[in-house]
């Protein structure tokens, strides 16, 4: 028989590395034709923090995203970036790419002062231009910075940020280990065949707290991604590991989820601002990932009324788990 | 090492080549013919990284050998678009941001691309079926699945897609 | 212009050089002269090495130079662990320390082993050659003689005071966690529930298996690298060859998924060494099987839980001992448990909270980081344990949730006040009104 259950599943995820300093950092040049260069240390491993970090520098400066070039992880080019891990790359060198910006946008604000005969604060740069007082200039920013530097003022940034953490206490683990976290909570539909064991995951609901999402598009692929990755960890995938040797050391014998494999995904993106942040923004990388298999395990709960405490939740477990229920 | 002449067309172009008879299609392509796009993942033909087009058909390369495709036509993901012309699935794959770390992206495109020539209006499942043998740890597959999705139903059965 | 700032859904940077396949990752990178590497890797789990004869190898047509640890110009032999707390500033250190390892948090992992195996997949000996084959060859030639010691494969054995050394300590981490008196909470509790939970081991499976090339110049040596962290490797090759750190360039290539799986050392060193030893670019890539059995996995998990918690479902009390295996060298392993320690609770207030998380070595594939960093893990354990308390109250997983969350001016079970952007509660909410709107198996759960 086929049964249905859902199941809920919460996460908190702390961004950074626990109770340590974890600084990043950036470079940006801003060049007289209003191009940007950016440089930064984080490694783009296909998250996406290239086109990021150039979002939010593009933010700041007020310029298109494509004129911006970043180049990245390149040690004798790019500053301390830090792992691209702990989700931090967002929030950390996201922040230090704004840092970087503004400390460029410093030196091109100080002409635009003396050029408009405007002070500072009714400034803003955007789509290009100098905006006073919100309303639109006829100063394009390329004439700006080209501007600076025909005077010799170079329009170039440095920054760094190290979040505000303290370590933990030996014996008590007492201490802010972290600048801010995270939160999620993801819920499940599954299907379980009582008669083969199988579990089929349905539907999964995945609301997550990113703070501000800087692309959304790709915020809903990483948690797509990271979903799917803990539907595998939840049903999926065992390293069969026997005195020391990994028994299944390939892809035909560990197995991944297929695109035939993949429930629907309904990504919700919860915006509760980080003031800390670059824009607001914290992160989503693991979060994507962490409160799947939680889900799973009670959304199989639901259906069959056996609660299974180890992962991954085979077909061998849920069936051996229904006989035991059956004998009682 | 015993070698084997072959004559094929590789991305539309003519081409003959001294091949080792031993040496997989996925290794000639990368290392014979420098075509590093088409990638190797396992090895095994569970991936589907090595994908490339044979006479129409999306094969694993690393479960050929190169000697074998001797008189057949090959695509690979460096024949898809033409020059800066990228081919509607490419866009589609850019466009529905499909493509995270991008190393299944290649194979993932010319196992779409198989499909969409044989089959230009297949259906959700299909699709998928068609991509089964493509893995990606990235995405979730759901973006790639639009992706394709997009592309089939903006063809309506107009001239061959290049 | 429109925009392309904050929020915008702009197309990623690097898109059409990855739907072209003209993106240049690790492997499909070629250099003038470039030779082909293999790693020669244990095949026992725990044993003395006692000598390599590589003179068969290095005779090999086409092999060019077969190395061991005797080759390594830095103090980076092996692995012999040097613990943060004997020395604080781990990096200044190291080179009065010899031998020694890499690693992120412990140096323990040697570059090449050079008096112990710890595990299956330690790396023995190096061989470049003119191509691949002939340094697939010369590998299989390499004669290794060695000991077999006894092993350990369970963590809880592990932590036994006769259990065999995997190192001098086989407890590598132990994190505590201490807030109010969890005792009293359980003795005035209207609900207590212990339970043990298991997880597995489990590969990133990063599509892209891990690849590397590197030249040397006579003074620069440049890697391109698939890697997470391309400035912690710079200071793990410019000490293994001794040399300054600004001599050594990482440059990442483009980078086929990580997962955690790419922030510990796998082919770096290793291409520095040849590079450095024959002059000549070497390019080293693994196969699937190669990485899966040398890449750190997702550490499994041995999790008890007892929560207390009164009638109406608040969560009075957590005490949990928690176990990691993380195999035979550290990697993030400290790191991994510590942050368990720290989520343990889940994204809830618990007001007493007693924790005692371990990590532990044994002779298993090293454990570190991976999408989740620990956390994963508990979560399993924490929202199964509420999900029980909510049947036995007769109240709904939605309800039992909300009564614990954590909300602005929430204290932690490390003590610390969240003060701002606590969105819980709201994808919470968001969550259970988005699930109603998918079908009538999602149940109506009223949402206060
Ligand atoms: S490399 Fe051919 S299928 Fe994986
Ligand atoms: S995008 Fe990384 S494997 Fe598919």
């Amino acid at each position: 028989m086929k049964k249905r259950g859902v199941g809920i599943g919460c996460m908190w995820y702390g961004i950074g590395n626990t109770g340590l300093p974890n600084p990043a950092s950036a470079f940006v040049e801003w060049l007289d034709d209003g191009s940007v260069n950016l440089m930064v240390g984080c490694a783009d491993i296909g998250q996406g923090s290239d086109t990021v970090l150039a979002q939010i520098v593009a933010e700041e400066l007020g310029v298109s995203f494509d004129q911006i070039v970043v180049t990245s992880a390149d040690t004798m080019i790019t500053p301390e970036g830090g792992a691209t891990s702990a989700s931090r790359q967002t929030y950390i060198s996201g922040n230090a790419a704004r840092l970087a910006a503004a400390e460029a946008k410093k030196v091109a604000l100080a002409e635009a002062v003396e050029k408009l005969s405007v002070p500072a604060e009714q400034l803003s740069f955007a789509d290009g231009y100098v905006y006073v007082s919100g309303c639109k200039s006829d100063l394009a920013l390329k004439d700006l910075i080209a501007c600076c530097r025909a005077k010799g003022k170079l329009t170039l940034g440095h920054g760094w940020f190290n979040p505000d953490t303290t370590g933990l206490d030996p014996e008590t683990g007492y201490g802010s280990p972290f600048g801010t976290y995270a939160f999620a909570t993801q819920i499940v539909e599954v299907e379980v065949d009582t008669a083969t064991g199988k579990i089929e995951v349905l539907k999964v609901v995945a609301a997550h707290d990113v703070g501000r999402a800087v692309n959304p598009d790709m915020v809903v692929g990483q948690i797509e991604g990271g979903t799917v990755m803990g539907l595998g960890y939840a049903t999926l995938e065992e390293l069969e590991i026997n005195q020391g040797k990994i028994k299944n050391p390939n892809l035909d014998t560990y197995l991944l989820a297929t695109s035939l494999d993949v429930p629907e995904i309904v990504s919700v993106i919860v915006e509760d601002q980080e003031p800390t942040g670059p824009f607001g923004a914290k992160g989503v990388g693991e979060p994507a990932l962490i409160p799947t298999a939680a889900a799973i395990a009670n959304a199989v709960y639901d259906a069959i009324g056996v609660r299974i405490y180890s992962l991954p939740i085979t077909p061998e477990k849920v069936l051996a788990a229904l006989d035991e229920k059956y004998e009682q | 090492m015993a070698k084997q002449t072959i004559k094929f067309f590789i991305n539309e172009i003519a081409a003959t080549a001294e091949v080792e008879t031993d040496k997989l299609l996925v290794d000639f392509l990368r290392e014979d013919l420098a075509m590093t796009g088409t990638k190797k993942g396992c090895g095994v033909g569970e991936c589907g990284a090595c994908t490339v087009i044979i006479d129409g058909r999306a094969v694993n390369s690393c479960m050929v050998l190169a000697a074998t495709i001797d008189g057949s036509s090959i695509t690979t993901i460096e024949g898809v678009n033409k020059g800066e012309q990228l081919h509607r699935l490419q866009q589609s794959f850019i466009d529905h941001g499909a493509v995270q770390c991008g190393f299944c992206t290649p194979g993932m495109i010319l196992s779409a691309k198989a499909l969409l020539d044989s089959n230009p209006k297949p259906t959700e499942q299909e699709i998928k079926t068609a991509l089964s043998g493509n893995l990606c740890r990235c995405t979730g597959y759901h973006k790639i699945v639009a992706a394709v999705t997009a592309v089939s139903e903006a063809d309506c059965g107009g001239e061959k897609n290049e | 212009m429109s925009n392309t700032g904050m929020g915008a859904s702009v197309a990623r940077k690097d898109a059409v050089k990855k739907v072209t396949g003209q993106a240049l990752f690790a492997a499909d990178i070629v250099r003038p002269g470039m030779l082909h590497a293999k790693v020669l890797r244990s095949t026992v789990p725990h044993a003395i090495l006692k000598a390599l004869d590589i003179s068969e190898a290095a005779a090999y047509p086409g092999v060019v130079k077969v190395l061991t640890a005797a080759d390594i110009p830095g103090p980076s032999g092996d692995g012999t662990l040097v613990k943060g707390e004997i020395c604080s500033d781990r990096d200044a250190c190291f080179p009065a320390v010899r031998p020694c390892g890499v690693g992120i948090i412990l140096k323990d992992e040697p570059v090449l082993v050079h008096d112990k195996i710890r595990r299956i997949g330690d790396a023995i000996a190096l061989v470049a050659a003119e191509t691949e084959q002939a340094a697939e060859a010369a590998i299989k030639l390499i004669k290794v003689s060695f000991q077999e010691l006894p092993a350990v494969f369970d963590p809880i054995e592990a932590m036994k005071p006769d259990a065999p050394q995997v190192h001098p300590n086989n407890i590598l981490t132990v994190r505590k966690i201490r807030k109010g008196d969890v005792e009293a909470a359980f003795a005035n509790a209207d609900v207590i529930l212990e339970n043990r939970y298991r997880t597995q081991s489990v590969e990133h499976a990063y599509i892209e298996p891990e690849a590397g090339v590197a030249e040397y110049d006579g003074s620069m040596l440049t890697l391109w690298v698939s890697t997470q962290n391309v400035h912690f490797d710079r200071k793990e090759v410019a000490r293994t060859m001794n040399m300054d750190v600004n001599k050594v360039r990482i440059i990442q290539a483009v980078t086929g998924g990580g997962f955690g799986g790419k922030l510990d050392i796998s082919v770096q060193c290793h291409l520095a060494l040849l590079a450095y030893h024959t002059r000549r670019p070497v390019k080293l890539v693994y196969s699937r099987e190669e990485s899966m059995v040398a890449s750190a996995k997702r550490h499994p998990y041995i999790i008890d839980y007892k929560t207390a918690a009164t009638k109406d479902g608040k969560w009075t009390a957590l005490k949990a001992t928690i176990i990691a295996d993380t195999g035979a060298y550290a990697s993030y392993g400290p790191g991994v448990i510590t942050r368990a320690a720290v989520h343990a609770t889940g994204p809830y207030e618990v007001p007493n909270v007693w924790i005692d998380a371990y990590a532990v070595y044994t002779n298993n594939p090293m454990a570190g980081a991976m999408r989740g960093f620990g956390v994963p893990q508990v979560a399993f354990a924490h929202e199964s344990q509420l999900d029980l308390l909510a049947e036995k109250l007769g109240l709904s997983p939605l309800a039992v949730r909300l009564k614990n969350v954590l909300v602005p001016g929430g204290i932690t079970a490390t003590g610390q006040v969240l003060k701002h952007s606590v969105g819980i509660k709201e994808t919470l909410l968001q969550a259970a009104q988005t699930a109603q709107k998918q079908g009538p198996n999602f149940p109506k759960w009223e949402v206060e």
